[in-house]
């Protein structure tokens, strides 16, 4: 037992190692470097660097050095807890990824926890009566809605509650320079603000979430002990949330973790959309500009949050399934 | 079943139709809504009245001092409503500011600037001749991110007794002037300990003397409140609060009164021309799109014939109104775009003229196609270049179909913009499109493009140009760097843009003129620089005029 978890702890510790690793290597073979603009977007103005500032830049960040040597000290710095100084942003890419992540951790577990929900409790009702109206409605609707990209309800969303209605504010993640009387009118606001990109990206996620309980659901439905507790005269409710979805979660918790991942990718267009000041926003920017400690540090606090889902579903799946745990 | 399944089919269609019915309508219906804001009156007795508060889009633009800011958008004129420089720029050209005059000495070896009396700092220190010397010297040793003066610039400055400083610099040049006076006064009782400025971002690091302070700045949500300094030296501030919120939509955003004023595309702008409340403004055009020759490897493109002849099969006019949706200007030939206080409206222009192209490509040996309808020489080479391109595909295969019905073929080859960048800058392409700001600048960024002589210290987008010598050109250039007087100059420039446009070392497509609509009874004082074409960048515009 004890020696499994070791292995399984040098695991974690070689997955992030390698990923470090990339992440070096990966912004360093884009070509061309953070300080070298000749071009921009159209109407967007950039400062031209001299050959001279240039250089004087690439060596004030220890660009100019071999590259190994460039990778020695980047582990060691890191290792020491520092994530190094951001080109772009100038300021240290830690204190600017931790600004940033409660956006978008606030804005993805909104996420995750209304679409898996609502698309498990529609996916139960829709295994339920499979075959009937309501299961084709609901199929045919939520495939449908999942189909959009993320963007594009945004966009869609933005034009008629925000602009069109004025139910929602347009950008941004509070209401600035505001001063609010209590935290709970500050909540308020925040929550506002957060509403529609919570949903686009709700919806987006809908769909699957629902396919997977229906699936998963109809597996359970044909099982001998439902038939039992049918048998039994109980109330279609209690028999579907208590006794089916209980048994169908499994999947459902091990893919909510599982896709975590991918929603930041969902999020960064989103945020792009609402201009909401999460990672998303700035992962663009800094790949973008070729920030190289930032690209890094946002890939691999992205990673860490990822591994750390797989590891609570790990750990989850032990619980709800007696099977394994032991 | 099979019924089952037909039925289903047809509800499919009917909720596609349906769905697709619904989005379409909300849609519109967002689009359609016109909100007109609250428009603020103001009493309109004289230009004594000031506007409370401004509000235009902002974004994270960095911290707003000489080091810190973002060298990509409009950081560097969120810094100048703090910092003032010793000259600024209104409409027509420099003006004295922080220097209440100046005089060129020894051949534009030196420069004597006579500082303003009474200028205070924002903590209340008075500003001095020691801090614009400390400025000068420190922004030659740790360069600012929008300044021109390197540490090869600057041989020495002194303060010439209480209220003048004394620059000698390395080399004269016509250029200087403008990047010592556009050099960022910094108050040396703040900086003169600071050795790492890029990472100097203390509250007091935004203490300039210029007529705005900084009350508020969130680099998260990307917003910057500025508030009139009262014990600022200069014109009256016509505005007393100017903020910058991020907009994800700008003419939403626009309409529904949460800034105001707002970047229109071409394609919205009727919604504002009828209505008497706004008003709608064309910036110059000093932004635009380039095509690069790379001569140096491709002898063939060394010939000034072919390069002519490329200019005569483009129809500028055509790509302004496919790709830019008629807001642009055609590219001169001379390079100085029309706009410019240096044009010069007789250089040689290259209208769209197939005939001619044709005449040209005979003349250089091309006097047959190949199967594909592309020109050939007599060793049966066929007239074909690869186009490298950022994002500007359309721009590239709109001209790629110009350029085929004078026999002359082009392969797009589209990579993200740095690439491009990189590799034009090692010279890795045949042809190549950038585009870029800064066309409304000092001349003397045409012998950084153009010169073949090595300065040593160039800017990347020299590199462009290795293959191209043009001796009297070198010559021209060297003289119009020298001349201090600004007719003379002139006459120079002129002569360089009629040299360019014989030659083509390059083709400017075309310089963009945005449109910017904002509602002139809430503020109505805003202006153009003489270089730069946004009306919000100006610190000027936030000030009383006379």
């Amino acid at each position: 037992m004890n020696k499994q978890r070791v292995t399984k702890l040098a695991e974690y510790v070689f997955t992030v190692w390698i990923i470090v690793t990339i992440n070096f290597m990966l912004p360093r073979s884009m070509p061309g470097d953070p300080f070298l603009h000749l071009s921009a977007d159209e109407g967007e103005e950039i400062t031209v660097f001299s050959e001279e500032q240039r250089k004087y830049y690439l060596a004030y960040y220890g660009l100019d050095r071999p590259a190994g040597e460039q990778y020695l000290s980047y582990l060691s710095e890191l290792l020491q807890g520092n994530m190094g100084y951001s080109l772009y942003y100038n300021e240290p890419v830690s204190t600017i990824i931790l600004r940033r992540l409660p956006w978008t951790a606030f804005l993805v577990t909104a996420a995750v926890a209304l679409s898996t929900v609502i698309g498990a409790f529609l996916g139960s009702i829709s295994a339920w009566y499979r075959g009937k109206w309501a299961d084709k409605f609901l199929f045919f609707n939520l495939i449908l809605l999942s189909e959009i990209p993320a963007f594009l309800l945004a966009l869609i969303l933005l034009f008629t509650l925000a602009a069109g209605l004025g139910l929602f504010p347009l950008s941004g993640a509070m209401t600035h320079f505001a001063n609010y009387d209590s935290w709970l009118e500050k909540l308020w606001d925040i929550i506002h603000h957060v509403f529609l990109p919570t949903m686009a990206l709700t919806v987006t996620r809908l769909g699957s979430m629902y396919l997977l309980s229906r699936n998963s659901m109809i597996t359970v439905l044909a099982k001998d002990y439902l038939r039992t507790a049918q048998a039994k005269g109980l109330s279609r409710k209690r028999i579907i949330f208590s006794h089916a979805l209980r048994n169908s979660l499994l999947p459902i918790v091990t893919r909510v973790f599982l896709s975590l991942g991918s929603l930041v990718g969902g999020a960064i267009l989103v945020e792009n959309v609402f201009a909401y000041p999460g990672l998303g926003h700035l992962m663009r920017e800094a790949v973008m500009f070729h920030d190289y400690p930032l690209v890094q540090g946002i890939f691999l606090a992205v990673t860490v949050c990822v591994l750390t889902a797989n590891f609570l579903a790990d750990l989850i799946y032990r619980k709800i399934d007696p099977r394994i745990a032991g | 079943m099979k019924v089952g399944a037909v039925m289903f089919r047809k509800n499919l269609l009917i909720k596609i139709v349906l769905t697709l019915l619904f989005s379409l309508s909300l849609l519109l219906s967002g689009c359609g809504t016109d909100k007109s804001g609250n428009v603020k009156e103001t009493n309109a007795d004289g230009g004594e009245a000031q506007v409370d508060l401004i509000k235009l889009g902002g974004g994270d633009w960095g911290y707003p001092t000489p080091y810190a800011h973002y060298p990509r958008g409009p950081g560097s004129f969120k810094m100048a409503m703090i910092f003032d420089s010793l000259l600024e720029r209104d409409e027509k050209g420099l003006i004295p500011w922080l220097a209440e005059k100046y005089e060129i000495k020894e051949d534009g070896k030196q420069y004597l600037f006579t500082v303003r009396n009474g200028v205070k700092w924002q903590d209340g220190k008075p500003l001095t001749a020691e801090d614009v010397k400390f400025s000068i010297e420190y922004a030659s040793k740790y360069p600012m991110v929008s300044s021109d003066i390197g540490s090869k610039d600057i041989e020495k400055v002194e303060t010439a007794g209480e209220k003048q400083v004394l620059v000698t610099v390395a080399q004269p040049s016509a250029g200087m002037l403008y990047n010592l006076g556009h050099t960022r006064i910094i108050p040396k009782h703040i900086w003169e300990k600071i050795d790492k400025p890029k990472e100097f971002t203390q509250p007091e690091a935004v203490i300039g003397s210029g007529p705005y302070r900084l009350t508020d700045y969130n680099k998260e949500h990307g917003t910057y409140r500025f508030e009139a300094f009262e014990d600022f030296w200069g014109p009256k501030q016509r505005v007393k609060v100017v903020e910058f919120v991020p907009v994800s939509e700008s003419i939403l955003a626009f309409e529904n009164g949460e800034i105001d004023l707002a970047g229109v595309t071409p394609d919205v702008l009727s919604r504002f021309q009828k209505d008497q409340q706004y008003k709608i403004v064309k910036s110059p055009g000093f932004w635009g799109y380039r095509l690069l020759f790379n001569m140096k490897d491709n002898p063939i493109l060394q010939q000034k014939e072919l390069r002519q002849a490329i200019s005569y099969a483009m129809d500028k006019n055509e790509l302004i109104e496919k790709v830019a949706r008629g807001a642009a200007i055609p590219g001169s030939a001379g390079i100085l775009p029309p706009d410019h206080v240096m044009y010069n409206p007789k250089a040689k222009q290259y209208e769209l003229n197939l005939k001619k192209a044709e005449e040209l490509l005979v003349q250089l040996g091309y006097d047959s196609l190949d199967e594909k309808s592309i020109r050939k020489n007599k060793d049966g080479s066929s007239l074909s270049f690869n186009l490298l391109v950022g994002g500007e595909v359309r721009l590239a295969e709109v001209l790629k179909e110009q350029l085929a019905k004078a026999g002359i073929g082009l392969k797009v080859q589209s990579v993200d913009s740095k690439s491009r960048d990189a590799r034009v800058l090692k010279n890795e392409y045949q042809l190549a499109v950038t585009g870029h700001g800064g066309w409304g600048g000092d001349p003397d960024y045409l012998s950084e493009r153009f010169t073949s002589v090595s300065k040593g210290a160039s800017s990347p987008s020299a590199a462009a140009l290795r293959g191209y010598n043009n001796v009297e050109l070198n010559t021209l250039l060297e003289k119009q760097n020298l001349a201090m007087d600004e007719q003379k100059r002139k006459k120079l420039v002129f002569d360089i843009q009629n040299i360019l446009a014989e030659d083509v070392p390059e083709i400017p497509i075309y310089y963009t003129t945005g449109y910017s609509v904002y509602k002139p009874a809430k503020y109505d004082g805003w202006m153009f620089m003489f270089d730069h074409h946004e009306l919000s960048h100006s610190k000027l515009s936030y000030l009383e005029r006379n």
